[in-house]
């Protein structure tokens, strides 16, 4: 694959050349106009990326109580063995599959925020991944917490960039949307109709918001085919995250102007079969991530980025009978990255407190989490995106 | 010849033929418009009848394909092979039957069960066992919501989705019973963890066959001793669970919510008296309620179509027969669109709205309509060139044309297939304004 770097020089080429000519003579002028946006991201401009696991990760068995003989009798079928664990302090361990990220928490690389959930936490997956998507506790809040960071940005394509097809609700706001790259390649429309289509690419006075954001993704789509098309890897090998996450990579270190980035993974729901299940997840998670942070750390902006390891839900404390769990509340997250403080933070909830319904006590409010990313990666006041809230718990 | 209708007119019937009929045939739109909003609302909403238009799809008999075999050999191969060559086929036979429908209200409420019970194929394996269940969904899709409920309950393919099979006497498994309130009949909020417990509870007992779907009762596996849910003390199986349930207020409002949810908007709320008219759980009541409610006039209710109701509706359009394409190009731009039916993404069903509206959907869209204009019939677009864009729209069912479109569309008089392709594309036929 030829790396190629996103600059000026590129994004006059494409605008220029003779192939191109068709097309970008029926580019909005927005597009075109956005010359400015489509520079290359600034040296040392912080990047989130966001790192979604679907299903309600099991936060005892990720970062596991080793030592906590109630960890041990709640959950027997389940439970990790000393040998299944690698511990990094008296009390806590990662599980065993993740082996690259426990290097990185030795370089001090990785952030644990402890107990992290909401106040009177839903075991609902919808009602959960809904409110960390919006980081709102109301269901009448259907934007999501990126896509009103995206709304108060100048229109690009490339603030914000999802992998994969259908757009994560994080990242649809009231007005802008995320774009999406899919990990097979961007392929624009060929053909004779190709040179019309990007004419039904901009809003009209009489569009609902709906066709105004159809048709705008035609505009995205052709702006992020002309400036990324070359850089999205062909043929990606490996797990699903791998595969996005080295798009993302791939695309970060050609300088992309996109601060926040999103891939996700599914089947976090073990109720079933766990310990096989969860550690094979987490074992693609560590990979993806290992393998990412040392892509990036290849090119210029390994400082720069920060990536976010979170799920709906933790589960409950103890074990099912079908070596399982059922729905929980908090859990970890993780904060990796060169320019995070590793360690500890937040305090781990006891487990021998639990909640009326045997799930873990909630310790950190996720949403202090976004307001220290808010203030850190993207220096916006935690209020504009999440009204009402000011706490910022800050790991960088 | 484009008859003489309001803008609002217009609108509605094209909301309503989309939303609950997959689209116009070509001809259709046109017709409706001369007859008028009233008349659209009886056509769309008929069924029961017998339908012609599925004379010539042959009734699909997927075998048995039993255990899955151990260990690397051709058997396994083999078995994997016919696990494919049996989804392709299923999800064929899906897609053609909501296109040859000549009343496709049916077929369009089955679709909307599919995403209501999302049971996804990707865990549960076996095409027969979703393929019962699709059957169940179809017999029960205008029916009795009471007796859809009891049936799918026991459904085969939810049962082990759901992880019914590990719901033990000893220690149970509340997947089942959590999703069964909380997604599919009452709603979040409605009912506590211990109503969950219990619940789980009157599930025990049951095991599925999965190769085949059947689920099996074993009344020393169920729990035989009084519990409590949702305030009522009583001994329950999966059947009395599910009449105690849907007997609930709340399971009104519930399934009136979603129904508004997938066919009218994902911005506004129902009006008051659209669960008033599922009081006797009758589907039909409540889909005739809404199919003949004030919502279509409002501006406000504008839904994106979702991949699948965009590529059966362009097939409509186009009489092209969706398993005349090459089903595996069909399905691979289905799935990479994120909606390959029989396996959406999880227990909550399909995305809604802007998920669907990525630059990478476009990407698939695009080759879908090549290969459907390919082969389709364009004669609707045979008119002079002047009447061309106008034909267009009434042809695909598109209220008006903005200027943007309509100005990119007239630059492509010259070619039928390139005026088709790019009206299938265009934000006006992708949007149900």
């Amino acid at each position: 694959m030829i790396q190629c770097e996103f600059n000026r020089r590129r994004f006059f080429q494409w605008t220029g050349a003779s192939a191109f000519a068709a097309v970008t003579a029926q580019l909005s002028l927005d597009t075109l106009a956005s010359a400015a946006d489509s520079s290359p991201l600034p040296t040392n401009t912080p990047i989130l990326v966001l790192v979604t696991l679907y299903g309600g990760n099991d936060g005892l068995n990720t970062v596991v109580p080793f030592a906590d003989s109630t960890y041990l009798s709640a959950r027997s079928n389940i439970a990790l063995s000393s040998s299944q664990v690698l511990p990094f302090t008296d009390a806590l361990a990662f599980n065993a599959s993740m082996p690259s990220i426990s290097a990185l928490y030795k370089e001090n690389k990785v952030a644990i925020v402890q107990g992290v959930s909401y106040p009177n936490p839903s075991l609902s997956h919808f009602s959960s991944m809904a409110i960390w998507q919006s980081a709102s506790l109301s269901p009448d809040v259907t934007s999501g917490w990126i896509g009103r960071w995206l709304d108060r940005q100048p229109h690009s394509p490339f603030n914000a960039i999802g992998i994969g097809s259908t757009v994560p609700p994080s990242m649809i706001g009231e007005k802008s949307v995320a774009s999406m790259v899919d990990v097979s390649g961007i392929q624009l429309p060929w053909g004779p109709v190709a040179s019309l289509l990007p004419r039904m690419g901009r809003p009209s006075s009489s569009d609902v918001h709906l066709e105004a954001a159809a048709a705008t993704s035609i505009t995205d789509l052709y702006s992020t085919a002309h400036a990324l098309g070359s850089l999205v890897p062909k043929s990606p090998t490996g797990s699903s995250l791998s595969q996005q996450l080295s798009v993302v990579s791939t695309l970060v270190n050609a300088n992309v102007p996109t601060r926040v980035w999103e891939v996700n993974l599914s089947s976090f729901d073990t109720h079933t079969g766990e310990q096989q299940d969860q550690n094979a997840l987490l074992s693609e998670v560590d990979a993806a991530i290992g393998a990412f942070m040392a892509s990036i750390a290849t090119g210029s902006r390994s400082n720069d980025v920060t990536l976010m390891v979170y799920s709906e839900f933790g589960r409950r404390v103890m074990s099912n009978a079908s070596d399982g769990t059922d729905h929980g509340t908090s859990a970890p997250v993780l904060l990796i990255g060169n320019s995070v403080k590793g360690g500890l933070y937040g305090e781990q909830p006891p487990l021998n407190g639990l909640d009326v319904n045997g799930n873990l006590r909630v310790t950190t409010d996720f949403r202090s989490v976004y307001g220290g990313l808010l203030q850190d990666v993207f220096a916006t006041p935690v209020s504009d995106i999440i009204p009402s809230w000011k706490s910022a718990l800050s790991v960088h | 010849m484009s008859p003489t209708a309001s803008y609002a007119q217009r609108l509605a019937i094209s909301r309503l033929v989309h939303r609950f009929n997959f689209g116009p045939t070509p001809g259709q739109y046109t017709d409706l418009l001369h007859r008028g909003v009233a008349a659209t609302q009886v056509d769309v909403l008929e069924h029961g009848v017998a339908d012609s238009g599925l004379d010539s799809l042959s009734a699909l008999h997927l075998p048995n394909l039993g255990r899955i075999p151990q260990g690397d050999t051709a058997a396994s191969t083999a078995f994997w092979n016919a696990i494919y060559i049996d989804q392709t086929k299923l999800v064929s036979w899906w897609l053609d039957r909501m296109y040859l429908s000549r009343y496709p209200l049916a077929e369009r409420m089955t679709w909307f069960w599919h995403g209501h019970w999302a049971t996804a194929i990707s865990k549960v394996m076996y095409p027969l066992a979703m393929q019962k269940q699709n059957n169940t969904l179809r017999k029960f899709a205008l029916g009795n919501f009471e007796e859809m409920t009891k049936v799918m309950v026991v459904d085969g393919a939810l049962n082990y989705w759901l992880d019914n099979e590990e719901n033990y006497l000893t220690s149970p498994n509340e997947n089942l019973a959590r999703e069964l309130m909380e997604l599919m009949t009452l709603g979040v909020n409605k009912f506590s963890q211990h109503d969950v417990t219990a619940a789980a509870r009157a599930l025990t007992g049951y095991s599925t066959n999965l190769s085949t779907g059947a689920v099996g009762f074993d009344k020393k596996q169920h729990y035989a001793k009084p519990v409590t849910i949702l305030g009522k003390t009583a001994e329950f199986n999966a059947e009395t669970l599910a009449s105690l349930i849907v007997s609930r207020a709340e399971n009104a409002q519930f399934i009136a919510d979603r129904m508004w949810f997938r066919f009218v908007s994902g911005t506004t709320k129902p009006p008051a008296p659209l669960a008033a008219s599922f009081a006797s759980r009758d589907i039909s009541s409540l889909v005739s309620s809404l199919v003949r409610s004030a919502a279509w006039s409002e501006p406000a209710n504008s839904l994106v179509k979702s991949p699948v109701e965009w590529f059966v509706g362009a097939c409509r359009a186009l009489k092209v027969r969706p398993s005349k394409l090459n089903a595996g190009d069909t399905q691979w731009s289905l799935t990479q669109m994120g909606q390959m039916p029989f396996n959406p993404p999880n227990v909550g069903g399909w995305p809604y709205g802007q998920a669907w509206l990525s630059g990478v959907a476009f990407q698939y869209r695009f080759e879908l309509a090549q290969s459907l204009v390919a082969v389709g019939d364009l004669s609707p677009l045979s008119v002079p060139k002047s009447k061309m864009v106008q034909a267009c729209a009434d042809w695909l069912g598109v209220p008006e044309w903005s200027r943007r479109t309509g100005s990119a569309l007239a630059a492509a008089t010259g070619t039928p297939s390139e005026l088709a392709i790019a009206a299938l594309l265009s934000p006006e036929y992708v949007v149900s304004a």
